[in-house]
């Protein structure tokens, strides 16, 4: 069981920046983002199209040939893109859609529509194949008592850092506090001079950056695949349930509590043989928290019935 | 004034249908029948589906994205209760109901999984109810997978097939050799739409009766119901349980038109095409979803040229892939710009909840 803990170390970081990002947008817009999943994969293939060799013709059709990019600049661009096109959203779909009062089972339906486009556009333009990011093989060392790569461990300790920087930035700087002023109440913070209209771009731009920085960290831990995005979405709605819709700090540890879940779930008695079945696991856990504690873990108590 | 208006859409829409499927002879100048047949088949099927959708989220309100497990649990215990061969070795499997005991057995089995999953519905909001749908759909799937010594996993189930086609009435065959067609596929169709006939008459029936306007009252105001002296909640679950029946018939034929039957069948993908016919149809019509079904299945089957168009020699993949992509812009444009579909009434939507 213990040999699980550092895989589940591993897809907790992945979850928990997604969870983060899909909390934050959740919080200030009340939009269930179903297509968050395919931010996700746009920042790893994004990530693939910038940073593989020039001569590599498996991705994108043969007509497109990747850049060949350093790299630590792909993943900088990738998820600038991420950034990009999370705005680009927000000013030409979701905003119009604000505007006219349309409700949020309709956005969260445009939203799921979104998604299955994005995702196939993928599968069209990127191929269904899985492929892998161009660095070179490691071999697994022993830190504390986990077993991992070098470049793993990097990852996670990476991802601890943006999430601190992220928590810190919400709590403390004028954009953070006006953003969970507007999670609060947008009419309140438009009475008190902050354009809502701005934050909520903002809001889907931060959100879609750490969305990208997820799926890099889910491309450099396991592979690029047309749909990855969506693979993980239900762990990392899970992950935001189990911590506490719309609260970030609930997030970074609800999605930590997930992916070590679905990792640890293999070594337990009766799950024996039924290694596929774990993300049921997390699932279930999922269905139970929000039929017992619908705040989660550390949501304050709030009437969603 | 209203029912005028109603049924110029009802003309509207049957025209459209009539002129989709003139459509598929105009287009494929052979084999037209073949084709026609199967895409029928598909909307008798998705149609039942839609149908019963309709009457959680378009009677109901609930926003229900697990259809697919109910479709799941209904074929999936209809066809282990029948003779069989399952699993990687093809266990046979020769003792077992006769099909209709089997299929009432997995239409009760669909609708008690909708009481089971109904019972979230009481506590949660319309967004929440969405998330644990859909994770419950996937555990339900990911469970058949993984239960291989039952379910077959995925090498799945076959050889049940003639357990329904025994019922096979004779002038079926007669005319599938006249005209070319295969006598199981249509005997499947058939069904589909005697099923999609019977249930329509049931629930123009249901929603003119007490029940049924106590159901639409639970969707425009819970509390009013309640002051009413009814019980929501119960009402609430026994929606659930009507559509997830509906479903579960569906999921049967679905396993019989396919003549084989494995667990991925019953993606998330399968719900947003039954999600994307029930909008197009109209939300809350009893009717909507049949014209739906058919104007969406000659879409998807006419994609292909689409397709060929832009990419050339488009493999397997990209053909998936155009006809899903589709299917995603249909969502997305119909939500947006026309969300009570060709026959629904703007009133009786359910979209602006906050």
């Amino acid at each position: 069981m213990l040999d699980q803990l550092g895989n589940g170390l591993l897809l907790g970081i992945i979850i928990s920046v997604a969870s983060v990002a899909l909390s934050l947008l959740y919080g200030v817009t009340r939009i269930v983002n179903f297509a968050h999943g395919e931010i996700i994969a746009l920042g790893a293939i994004a990530t693939l199209f910038f940073s593989s060799p020039l001569d590599y013709r498996v991705l994108f059709l043969e007509k497109f040939s990747p850049l060949g990019l350093n790299f630590a600049i792909s993943c900088f661009l990738a998820i600038l893109v991420c950034g990009l096109f999370g705005g680009l959203l927000e000013v030409f779909l979701f905003r119009p859609l604000r505007k006219n009062d349309v409700g949020n089972i309709a956005v969260l339906v445009v939203t799921i529509g979104l998604s299955i486009l994005v995702r196939h556009l993928y599968l069209l333009f990127a191929t269904g194949r899985v492929q892998n990011f161009p660095l070179e093989l490691q071999r697994r060392q022993t830190y504390l008592f986990f077993d991992m790569t070098p470049r793993n461990f990097n990852v996670l300790i990476a991802g601890i850092i943006v999430m601190i920087i992220v928590g810190l930035l919400l709590t403390y700087t004028r954009l953070g506090k006006a953003m969970r002023a507007v999670r609060d109440s947008e009419e309140l913070s438009s009475v008190s001079g902050i354009n809502s209209d701005n934050i909520i771009l903002l809001t889907w731009v931060a959100s879609s950056m750490l969305a990208g920085l997820a799926g890099i960290f889910q491309a450099t831990i396991n592979d690029v695949r047309w749909n990855m995005g969506f693979l993980i979405l239900l762990l990392i709605f899970a992950g935001t349930v189990l911590g506490g819709i719309g609260t970030s700090f609930g997030a970074m540890v609800g999605g930590f509590m997930i992916g070590i879940l679905v990792q640890v779930s293999v070594g337990l008695p009766f799950m024996e043989g039924h290694a596929e079945a774990k993300n049921a696991v997390a699932l279930a856990v999922m269905i139970l928290i929000l039929l017992f504690r619908p705040q989660g873990i550390f949501g304050q108590k709030e009437r969603i019935s | 004034m209203i029912t005028k208006r109603f049924s110029l859409q009802f003309i509207f829409a049957l025209s459209i249908s009539i002129f989709s499927i003139y459509l598929v002879f105009f287009l494929n100048p052979d084999g037209a029948i073949r084709i026609l047949l199967n895409l029928v088949t598909f909307a008798g099927i998705y149609g039942l589906s839609a149908i019963g959708l309709n009457v959680h989220f378009g009677w109901t309100g609930l926003l229900n994205f697990g259809h697919a497990s109910f479709m799941g649990v209904g074929a999936y215990v209809t066809l282990l209760l029948m003779p069989h061969a399952a699993g990687r070795e093809g266990v046979v499997v020769t003792t077992g109901l006769p099909f209709f005991v089997a299929l009432i057995i997995g239409i009760l089995a669909a609708a008690l999984f909708g009481l089971l999953l109904g019972l979230p519905a009481i506590r949660l909001r319309g967004d929440y109810l969405a998330i644990v749908t859909i994770a419950a759909a996937e555990i339900f799937r990911l469970l058949v997978r993984d239960l291989e010594s039952i379910t077959g996993g995925v090498y799945g189930i076959i050889n049940y097939t003639e357990n329904f086609q025994k019922y096979r009435p004779s002038f079926i065959d007669e005319l599938s050799d006249n005209l070319g067609f295969s006598a199981s596929q249509g005997w499947v169709c058939l069904a589909a739409w005697i099923s999609i006939f019977f249930t329509v008459l049931f629930l123009k029936r249901l929603s003119k009766s007490p029940w049924g306007r106590a159901l639409r009252a639970v969707r425009e105001d819970e509390d009013a119901v309640r002051a009413m002296g009814k019980n929501a909640v119960w009402l609430k679950l026994q929606s659930f349980m009507l559509g997830a029946g509906i479903a579960g018939l569906s999921g049967v034929l679905l396993a019989f038109n396919y003549g084989s039957l494995e667990s991925t069948v019953f993606i998330p993908l399968l719900t947003f095409y039954v999600w994307a016919i029930m909008i197009l149809g109209g939300v809350g019509t009893i009717t909507g979803p049949i014209f739906g079904s058919i104007i969406f299945w000659v879409i998807i089957s006419e994609t292909d040229r689409l397709a060929y168009l832009l990419f050339e020699n488009a493999n397997g993949q990209q053909l998936a892939g155009v006809r899903f992509l589709l299917v995603g812009v249909l969502i997305m444009f119909l939500m947006i710009f026309r969300p009570s579909g060709l026959l629904g009434k703007k009133e009786e939507l359910l979209l602006d909840v906050k």
